[in-house]
């Protein structure tokens, strides 16, 4: 692979390329999922291929091949200088880069491809067996694997090799009656949780022990009443924290989105590029970190895809907007992914961050006069410069005099990004601080899907608009 | 015969050694997509893919394996690992065998001039697009693109059928003003960049001095760009057999009954030419045009041969196979078509709606409540108010949660004319798919908040 990204570079530096770089990915894939007391799907991908990125008179051009030769690798590159030059006008520089050369590796204790597919269908089939109940219609489990090995080549000496390995596993039930369709998942939805990591972190997920938990609880959201609508007080779990931070600060403060790369389709940003060290983004309490060191994120890496070395950046700090996540080109570098092999590189959230406060989750409700504990996504939206919100969560319960109290289905809450962040009054301490994987993440044209994961505990927000209905 | 059949057959021919019965399906790619933004081309793609997939099957286990290798040994270890798993899973009781050799419908979705698009031509035609903006930046892509998808199996099923597909999206944006249009087609003379960028730009002049709307329910008017991206959300839980049977579904215990305005007629038709037309599944079943809603009434929803044997009783197969990798999801609407009506122009439903709201394009949608077909989310680059039957000021980005079913319950007027709207984003390997939607009026759309101003 390393020699094809050579060729590939050496031959785009022939064709006319200022600069190239060429990424070399194998990627294999292997999914299992059970649905009452049945497999419902298992697969195994495997694929591979080379993707030249060139610059040619300033102006881009990226090419993908899955054939993996000579001679398709000097194809691409051609191809790749053929676009650049037609897209032409270009003026694209990009910061300089000292050559990296290194290897970064995936901390694994079990290789997931170890435990073979029969041992991971009756992983799930054991999962699952606690969430049935007579009201659960769909009890499911699934486990995920992923390698990915990728070589990057670039016309400045970068020689880079990681090996990125993930693993995952979750649990759903929904529940069916009176017209009603209710979820219940753990430990996350839409696809359970994933980390990079081997299967001893889906062994440490302990599903078949959640699952009666998870089951009643589905079953339980039939009777339970409808969320009130109103402005109070809300807790919310660590997990819908981490997909509030993902969409609400983690997007916004992608510098391609600033400067307006993704308007046509993900959407820009409330901020602009002159907010860095002046912009209020949310309390005193709010301190977030973009930390592509974190073990185990999915959103970790020895070096981007475009060689960067990985390292920590202060994005918010004491709810002042301090540092983006940017490239080469656009700034502050270290944050360019690609979807594989064959998509350009574009600025990706790395694992993205709220550092931990003091409280607990019980001191957290405790300070609720009037409000509403939500837990686990199941919907949301933004705007395209990331201002107004609403999500949806699985499940929630009132907060009455610091106590909780009935379970409520359907709850929403909606916001705008600024004034939101600006009434969290506190933060569940380290003790409450997991890692939250999203393997979801969509942007680009065409589109590319990342992972990446977020650090986050339960806080809690001051008067919120909760209960939108339709 | 086509190279991808060739490749199907080369790989069925290792996967059938070592199984009762075996599949393998080809889906190739060959597509370059021309992104610019603020008028400047800043990520061109080229893509050059083939997938080979092999499904195994013993004593009715069935293993699946995926590649892009497709030199012999890279075929011969797809098969391997497809004929190892089935080794290893359980028997599937929903899995219906492998399907027999059918002759699907006669669809031409190929255009040889689209095919022969390399990069050069998509570059000019994206700064075709850009140039017809004017002093407005432009945002967006062209892209063309051939696929093929190819079926061979031991049942003696051998087809395949190449698509062309290109599609040009034009935002053209500056501060506090922003516009879109898009176009689609099998073909590329389809589709007129300079015009859709005209269009955009047009309707971003009109979007400055945005003001606020209360929140409330309005009537309004929908684009179809709005209306197709709602529908196909909609569609997700409530027109695929496996929303239907695990009851996610709205049509759920509604099929026969009354549940949207009479004027409202859709269907999922893989095979219209007026679309981007398939003539088969990924199993290589024959697609059928599938009557989803008549006159307001449910009627049904779109089948697999899985869930129909899961489902049993009178449920058969209407050619929605997805891939086998997408199993999981179930058959899922890939070509919704809702009828037009009898407005001869946008301006008719605008004076049909009399006091209101119009909305372009929404944008990052939410399923709130799949069972009550409630969605979220925003509208975006050229949303107005429409006071005394014509279009007024221009709007912020408005929020709106909508229940699909009362969005539709009183259509007080649609389009004559059906516009096919793009509805793939492009992840992973390419399947071109659109939805074909008139613009209608409504006379209940919920705006529950409002967000950004238009614009960069």
């Amino acid at each position: 692979m390393r020699d094809l990204c050579g060729t590939a570079v050496d031959a785009a530096v022939g064709a006319g390329a200022s600069y190239a770089d060429a990424r070399g990915v194998f990627k294999r894939s292997q999914s299992v999922a059970t649905k009452n007391g049945n497999v419902e799907a298992v697969s195994d991908v495997e694929t591979e291929g080379i993707g030249v990125r060139v610059l040619v008179d300033g102006a881009w051009g990226f090419a993908g091949a899955g054939t993996l030769s000579d001679e398709s690798a000097r194809e691409a590159a051609r191809r790749a200088c053929e676009f650049a030059r037609a897209a032409g006008g270009g003026a694209r520089r990009l910061a300089p880069l000292e050559p990296q050369t290194g290897i970064f590796k995936t901390r694994v204790e079990i290789d997931p491809f170890s435990i073979s597919l029969d041992e991971k269908i009756d992983f799930c089939l054991d999962a699952e067996k606690g969430l049935a109940r007579p009201e659960v219609k769909v009890a499911e489990a699934f486990a995920r694997a992923q390698l990915e090995r990728r070589v990057l080549v670039s016309s400045e000496g970068t020689d880079v090799e990681q090996e990125l390995v993930e693993s995952g596993a979750g649990i759903d039930a929904t529940a069916v009656g009176d017209g009603l369709s209710q979820q219940r998942s753990y430990p996350s939805a839409f696809g359970g949780l994933s980390a990079q990591a081997g299967w001893e972190f889906v062994l440490g997920l302990r599903l078949a022990d959640e699952a009666p938990r998870v089951g009643e609880q589905a079953a339980a959201l039939l009777r339970a009443p409808a969320c009130p609508a109103g402005v109070m007080d809300v807790v919310i779990d660590a997990e819908q924290v981490a997909l509030q931070l993902h969409e609400s600060v983690g997007h916004p403060t992608e510098l391609d989105r600033v400067l307006g790369f993704e308007a046509a389709y993900a959407g820009t940003s409330f901020l602009h590029p002159r907010d860095c060290g002046s912009l209020r983004y949310g309390s005193e309490h709010m301190n977030v970190t973009s930390d592509p060191t974190t073990p185990s994120g999915l959103g970790t890496f020895g070096y981007d895809d475009e060689g960067v070395p990985a390292e920590p950046q202060p994005i918010v700090r004491e709810g002042l907007l301090v540092g983006w996540m940017g490239s080469r080109e656009v700034g502050f570098p270290g944050s360019m992914r690609a979807d594989g092999w064959s998509r350009m590189p574009l600025v990706r959230m790395t694992n993205l961050h709220l550092e931990p406060g003091a409280a607990t989750l019980d001191e957290l409700i405790a300070g609720v006069e009037r409000g509403i504990y939500v837990e686990t996504n199941k919907s949301w939206s933004i705007d395209d410069k990331r201002l107004n919100f609403q999500f949806g969560t699985q499940i929630a319960w009132e907060i009455a005099d610091g106590r909780l109290g009935r379970m409520l289905r359907d709850a929403t809450y909606t916001g705008i990004t600024p004034q939101f962040w600006g009434s969290m009054d506190a933060v569940g301490n380290r003790d409450s601080w997991r890692l939250h994987g999203l393997t979801n993440c969509g942007k680009g044209q065409p589109g590319q899907t990342a992972h990446v994961s977020h650090g986050t505990s339960p806080a809690r927000f001051r008067g919120v608009q909760i209960g939108v209905h339709a | 015969m086509s190279a991808a059949l060739e490749l199907a057959g080369r790989a069925l021919a290792h996967a059938a050694a070592a199984a009762d019965e075996a599949e393998a399906s080809v889906h190739s790619e060959r597509s370059g997509l021309a992104r610019f933004a603020g008028s400047t081309q800043h990520q061109p793609t080229l893509v050059d893919d083939t997938i080979v997939t092999v499904r195994a099957v013993r004593d009715g286990r069935v293993g699946v394996a995926v590649t892009n290798r497709t030199t012999d040994d890279g075929l011969r270890e797809v098969a391997a690992r497809a004929a190892d798993a089935s080794e290893r899973v359980r028997a599937d009781p929903d899995f219906p065998g492998l399907p027999e050799a059918a002759t699907a419908a006669n669809t031409d979705g190929y255009d040889e001039e689209t095919a022969a698009l390399g990069p050069a031509e998509q570059a000019r035609l994206a700064a075709s697009a850009i140039a017809a903006t004017g002093d407005i930046p432009a945002y967006g892509f062209f892209t063309s693109g051939t696929t093929e998808l190819a079926v061979a199996s031991t049942t003696g099923l051998e087809t395949s059928q190449r698509v062309t597909d290109a599609t040009v999206v034009v935002l053209s944006a500056a501060e506090s003003l922003s516009g879109y249009a898009t176009q689609t087609s099998s073909a590329v003379s389809g589709i007129d960049p300079q015009a859709c960028a005209t269009e955009a730009a047009e309707k971003a002049a009109r979007t400055s001095g945005a003001g606020q709307l209360e929140a409330g329910v309005y009537r309004a008017v929908l684009e179809p760009y709005a209306l197709a991206e709602m529908l196909q959300y909609f569609a997700w839980d409530s027109f695929g057999a496996l929303g239907l049977l695990e009851e996610r579904s709205y049509l759920a215990g509604r099929i026969g009954e009354r549940i949207f305005d009479e004027r409202v007629s859709i269907a999922d038709d893989g095979i219209d030419a007026n679309g981007l037309p398939k003539a088969f599944d990924f199993e290589g079943v024959a697609k059928q045009r599938v009557p989803l809603v008549e006159d307001g009434v449910a009627r049904g929803v779109v089948w697999d041969r899985r869930t129909a044997k899961r489902a049993g009783g009178d449920a058969r197969t209407t050619g929605h196979a997805p891939p086998v990798t997408w199993q999981a999801y179930g058959p899922l609407a890939f070509a919704i078509s809702m009828a037009g009506g009898d407005a001869d122009c946008v301006d008719e439903l605008v004076s049909a709606v009399g006091d209101g709201i119009y909305v372009t394009r929404v944008h990052y949608l939410g399923i709130v409540d799949p069972r009550g077909g409630v969605l979220t989310g925003m509208t975006r680059d050229g949303t107005f108010r429409i006071r005394d039957g014509r279009i007024a000021e221009p709007l912020v980005n408005l929020r709106f949660t909508v229940a699909v079913p009362n969005m539709l319950a009183d259509v007080p007027a649609l389009s004559r004319r059906v516009t096919l709207v793009n509805q793939s984003d492009f992840y992973g390997e390419r399947y071109p798919f659109g939805a074909l939607a008139p613009a209608i009026a409504t006379a209940h759309f919920n705006i529950t908040g409002s967000g950004s101003r238009p614009g960069i």
